[in-house]
């Protein structure tokens, strides 16, 4: 016989009482009022039996007054109990108990007398029945004591016991609800991927001092109090304090600063007061973290008397994060992703002690991040997560959780479809790739889309593209060999030669074959009306290619970027301060600090041969792969500046030659592979008659003679003929001149 | 055997009522006289609050010399007295609470000593004339109970009152008010008069 557990009536709560039938009181020998302990799955509570007043059998109703943690806010829904799980205790008259209070406030806690809260606590525990390590709840007297956690009981060998008025009442401890909750709810800690040096270094700060304060006490040391976190959106700033947080057992105070600003004018800084005030007296009782995410909002610069208001929110957060010393010791982190429009009165030691970047991950820690995001998922064997985190350039860790999360979603729908068990594969990864974008390229200007070219695509030019997959492809696909040699990938390729030679479809293959960030740039998207924008739009692409190097920076026609002729050009026209950006990004001093990514790591030693090898791979393609390769086109290398040809900028100069009679052949096989053709068509003809036609022009020559023979043939004729090709080569003249090709070929030589 | 256990028990329930039923006459009137003190508390913390707010310099009195201290000095001087006034209720609530408390549990220990005897029949027994022992008994534990939380809210509440937090002490009346619990009050009396019969009884 099971009973049913029936919610408490409310006549009850707080009695202890628990309601049984009649019948099962007398064949479990219970007395009316006598304790019993009742066990459910959650925990047990003790209580004491009464009858209940309509002497039903069959149900049970308990008060959770006197129970173990986790039952006082369940509501036992569906829940039944056997008999065998209610057991009358004995219960002697204690001697003394120790109990720990929990109160509900700290101001409570610091304004009332500890014997006046004494009185108060025994009072409350007056004709309770008690067992050790179990929590009398006293929150329905609505008074300032919540809980009273019983530590100790004096009475001899039995566990549990009465208090009447003359049981002595020790108390403890007091801790306020707060604390209490979060000590009872330890960390799940949540789980970062390839952070653990900023992890423990901002662990160092929060633990340092809790646990030697009597050393820094006498270092004469005065503990950091601020963290200032910079880093692009969506690499796990806010995260990254969860966790620690979490970690040290710390409470938490965040401040968001649209929160903060109020209409009325003082009303901000009065809620900059209150948060402060509130960390200050959660930092009374254990350590505490204030943080403030996006504190470019709260704390931009201050100019002038234009923004009078928002000049006195960032004096009075200044002003605040001064006086935390006096009182109570607690930890500011801020965090942003705009370091420069702060105040720079907040970036000194005293208020952000430490600055700690975080970059756009690195291959290193885009592979630690997916083992951790793939942890709890199913994967197939063939899923690899190394070749992943080399496909995921610039992603951050955001960008790779959205990665997984439609990776699995693919593989739902999937499966639904062919119903297999629920595995993720790599082609679900890759299908996901196409639909998850880095979002650090996401408002770029040089974001394009175009359709994937292979290498196969473009005909003849084997000794570019064999040059191209020199200086693009083999220091991706073989990092450990250019390590070895010491040679360093080139920075930058020019490509020359007459137009209409294939020189932009060849970039394109050359980045679909690698897996590099592709962006594009033309004269149209950098220049702009207003003075300075243009340099700003160039320099700014660069950044972004660098946070998600590999990458490859393609600036097309690159003499209408940086003007027609060097001599011609005015000092100071636009052009020549872009060339200047230019100049500087390829070859200048050194990077801004924001841009630091990664970290040096000491070395250990995996376990595995494999293992290591794979590490040791991932680390030279770390070495080789951190910069922009720039690629430039253009038909008049004259005109460029010569500045930008030497080594160490643009140092790979190739030039793409119009097509000789092979090449041609090989275009013209491409271009009509989709063109039914009569038996008659001699290609190989085509090609000798084709002197001096570029690749555009053949391509327009197969377009012409299928028009003319939809022309003079009928609309639904099946093939083309020879005598078309003929036709239409007739009317056509080369695009390209010798005279031209020899200006080239002397540039080249000379 | 079980009978005079019974009568005997019956006996202590009755003796227990009756002192409940005097008890509760006594808690209510004390209570009754702690309102126009809560409400003269009130009034003097307003009377202060205006003191705070008031510039005597700018008014007719400022002829009188220190008038500011020691119209406060006089204030607080009331307030005190009426504390103390109501700490001389708090102590016969007290009282009252013990006689509940102790005489409830004089009756329980009466019910504790004949468990051998009386079974648990017995003490469901309801008749038309007297509640069964198991009512009679929660009814008193209920009462106990009900004062004793009220003792204990009333009393931190007190505690809580300060000279220098004006508008908390300005709000005391009210909240005083609403510490009373009407359902306890009635749990009482409607006990009261269902053991009315049985009190009258032989």
């Amino acid at each position: 016989m099971h009973l049913k557990v029936l919610p408490l009536d409310l006549a009850d709560v707080g009695t202890q009482r628990c309601r049984l039938g009649p019948g099962l009181m007398s064949s479990l020998n219970l007395r009316i009022g006598s304790p019993v302990l009742i066990t459910v799955s959650e925990g047990d509570c003790l209580c004491t039996a009464w009858p209940r007043s309509d002497l039903a059998e069959g149900f049970l109703q308990f008060d959770t007054k006197c129970a173990t943690t986790g039952m006082e806010t369940n509501t036992f829904k569906d829940l039944s109990v056997s008999p065998g799980h209610i057991k009358a205790v004995h219960c002697p008259k204690l001697k003394s108990v120790r109990v720990n209070v929990v109160v509900q406030s700290m101001d409570f806690k610091k304004h009332s007398s500890a014997s006046f809260i004494h009185e108060l606590v025994k009072d409350m525990l007056r004709g309770v029945y008690v067992l050790e390590q179990h929590i009398v709840d006293v929150s329905y007297l609505k008074n300032q004591v919540e809980l009273i956690v019983v530590q100790h009981l004096d009475s001899g060998d039995s566990v549990a016991g009465l208090i009447t008025a003359k049981t002595s009442v020790d108390i403890g401890e007091i801790q306020t609800l707060n604390s209490y909750r979060s000590q009872l709810h330890k960390p799940s800690s949540i789980s970062l991927g390839g952070m653990e040096d900023i992890y423990t270094s901002l662990k160092e700060i929060l633990h340092l001092p809790l646990l030697y304060p009597g050393t820094l006490h006498k270092l004469g040391l005065s503990c950091p109090k601020g963290v200032l976190l910079i880093g692009p959106p969506g690499v796990g700033k806010t995260m990254l304090v969860r966790s620690v947080v979490k970690e040290v057992g710390a409470s938490l105070v965040t401040v968001n600063g649209p929160v903060i600003l109020g209409s009325r004018p003082g009303e901000s800084e009065e809620n900059l007061r209150k948060m402060f005030q509130q960390a200050r007296e959660a930092s009374q009782e254990g350590p505490c973290v204030l943080f403030i995410d996006e504190i470019d909002s709260l704390c931009p610069k201050r100019m002038g008397s234009t923004s009078a208001p928002q000049n006195r929110v960032v004096a009075q957060l200044l002003t605040l994060m001064d006086g935390i010393g006096s009182e109570g010791h607690f930890v500011i982190v801020g965090a942003t992703n705009q370091p420069d429009v702060l105040d720079p009165a907040l970036r000194r030691p005293g208020r952000f002690d430490r600055e700690v970047i975080i970059g756009v991950p690195t291959l290193r820690q885009r592979k630690s991040i997916l083992d951790l995001l793939s942890s709890n998922m199913s994967l197939c064997a063939s899923v690899d997560l190394v070749a992943l985190a080399e496909m995921t350039t610039g992603y951050v860790g955001a960008d790779l959780s959205a990665l997984c999360r439609e990776a699995a979603l693919q593989a739902i729908l999937h499966s639904s479809q062919d119903s297999q068990e629920h595995t993720v594969d790599m082609k679900h990864f890759l299908e996901a790739l196409k639909k998850v974008q880095p979002s650090c390229l996401r408002s770029s200007i040089g974001l394009t889309d175009f359709k994937p070219i292979t290498w196969d695509q473009i005909g003849g030019l084997e000794d570019v593209k064999q040059k191209l997959k020199q200086s693009i492809e083999w220091p991706m696909k073989f990092p450990e060999a250019f390590v070895r040699l010491g040679l360093p990938r080139p920075r930058g390729v020019l490509l020359y030669g007459p137009p209409g030679c294939a020189k932009t479809t060849l970039v394109k293959a050359a980045t679909c074959s690698s897996h590099c960030a592709f962006l594009s740039v033309s004269g149209a998207d950098l220049f702009s009306p207003f003075v300075g924008d243009s340099e700003k739009a160039l320099a700014q692409l660069f950044r972004q290619a660098r946070a998600c190097a590999p990458s490859i920076l393609f600036l097309d026609e690159i003499d209408s970027i940086l003007g027609s002729h060097p001599d011609s050009r005015a000092p100071h026209s636009v052009q020549s301060r872009v060339l200047s950006v230019l100049l500087n990004e390829l070859d200048g001093v050194g990077l801004k600090t924001l841009e630091r990514r990664g970290a040096e790591r000491a070395s250990r030693e995996p376990e595995g041969f494999h293992e290591f090898h794979q590490e040791q791979q991932m680390e030279y393609q770390e070495v080789c792969n951190k910069d922009v390769m720039i690629v430039a086109a253009t038909n008049r290398p004259d005109a460029l500046d010569s500045a930008l040809l030497r080594p160490g900028r643009l140092d790979k100069i190739i030039y793409v030659p119009p097509p000789d009679t092979e090449a041609r052949l090989a275009i013209l096989k491409i271009c009509t592979k989709r063109m039914p053709l009569e038996s008659d068509v001699s290609l190989e003809e085509l090609a000798q008659q084709t002197h001096l036609f570029s690749g555009a022009d053949l391509e327009n020559l197969c377009k012409e003679a299928a028009l003319l023979t939809l022309q003079e043939e009928s609309m639904d004729a099946s093939s083309i003929k020879h005598k078309y090709f003929l036709k239409s080569l007739q009317n056509m003249k080369p695009s390209l001149k010798v005279q031209q090709i020899e200006s080239y070929q002397h540039l080249l030589t000379s | 055997m079980s009978k005079a256990a019974v009568v005997s028990l019956h006996q202590a329930l009755k003796r227990c009522f009756q002192s409940l039923e005097q008890n509760q006459k006594v808690w209510n009137s004390v209570l009754e006289e702690c309102g126009p003190l809560m409400s003269s508390l009130g009034n003097l913390a307003e009377q202060l609050l205006a003191l705070h707010n008031v510039r005597i310099e700018s008014t007719p009195l400022v002829r009188f010399p220190d008038l500011h201290e020691r119209l406060r000095y006089k204030l607080l001087l009331a307030v005190d007295t009426v504390l103390g006034k109501l700490a001389e209720k708090m102590s016969t609530l007290q009282a009252v609470r013990d006689a509940v408390s102790n005489q409830v549990t004089a009756a329980f220990q009466v019910y504790e000593q004949h468990t051998d005897t009386l079974d648990l029949s017995t003490c469901l027994q309801r008749s038309a004339a007297s509640p069964s022992v198991a009512d009679m008994l929660e009814w008193q534990q209920d009462a106990e109970r009900h004062y004793r939380q009220q003792y204990l809210r009333r009393k931190a509440f007190l505690q809580t009152l300060k000279p220098n937090d004006l508008s908390h002490l300005q709000k005391a009346p009210k909240n005083w008010e609403s510490l009373a619990m009407p359902s306890g009050e009635d749990g009482i009396s409607d006990a009261l008069s269902r053991v009315s019969l049985f009190m009258d009884s032989p």
